[in-house]
């Protein structure tokens, strides 16, 4: 899904590659994986983003959408107990694309796909936000 | 001792990095790098997460 909208998944966690290999052979939910598994053993990539435990020596559990110039748009980090909605990731990265494409609009909360409405952001809608979203 | 890494934040560039991967798709232990996906005009998501073999 996320291919088709010219996103690129890849996994991350401080796990050798080695042990990602015999993950993604050993679990059955894994099988049809397609996406890169990354390996951050030393921890550096995961600090740069802001997500590494010193005192676990793990990463929490870290989103972040890059656009294809290396800006980093999105950030959304959990603790260890709560997984993420990878729906709502996929509906973030199609915002992002569409967003890109059309530099004048802004997707407003309700925003769940292309087509949907958006904003036009200008002088004319300040305070008149609810008419703009009729 | 190392330098401290200055955390990113959003709407700011991400040094570029190179990570090793095991890739499904070739069965293979390959590499990725944000100026490979930028020079394939790719967005990039990166999903962080504790540990392989645990549950969430």
């Amino acid at each position: 899904m996320f291919k088709k909208v010219g996103a690129e998944v890849i996994t991350v966690s401080t796990d050798t590659k080695f042990v990602h290999l015999a993950w993604q052979r050993d679990e059955k939910l894994l099988e049809k994986v397609k996406y890169p598994m990354g390996s951050d053993p030393t921890g550096k990539l995961s600090r740069l983003f802001g997500v590494y435990d010193e005192d676990s020596g793990l990463a929490l559990r870290g989103t972040f959408i890059i656009s294809p110039d290396g800006i980093l748009l999105n950030s959304e980090v959990n603790f260890y107990n709560l997984g993420r909605n990878i729906d709502e990731i996929l509906r973030k990265v199609t915002a992002n694309v569409h967003l890109a494409a059309n530099q004048a609009e802004a997707c407003p909360a309700q925003w769940h796909k292309v087509g949907d409405k958006t904003l036009k952001p200008s002088a004319k809608m300040v305070g008149k936000v609810y008419e703009a979203l009729k | 001792m190392t330098e401290p890494i200055e955390t990113l934040r959003v709407g700011h560039h991400v040094p570029d990095f190179k990570l090793e991967t095991f890739d499904p798709a070739k069965s293979d232990f390959s590499e990725i790098s944000l100026a490979a996906q930028k020079t394939a005009k790719k967005w990039t998501v990166l999903f962080f997460y504790p540990a392989d073999f645990t549950f969430v």
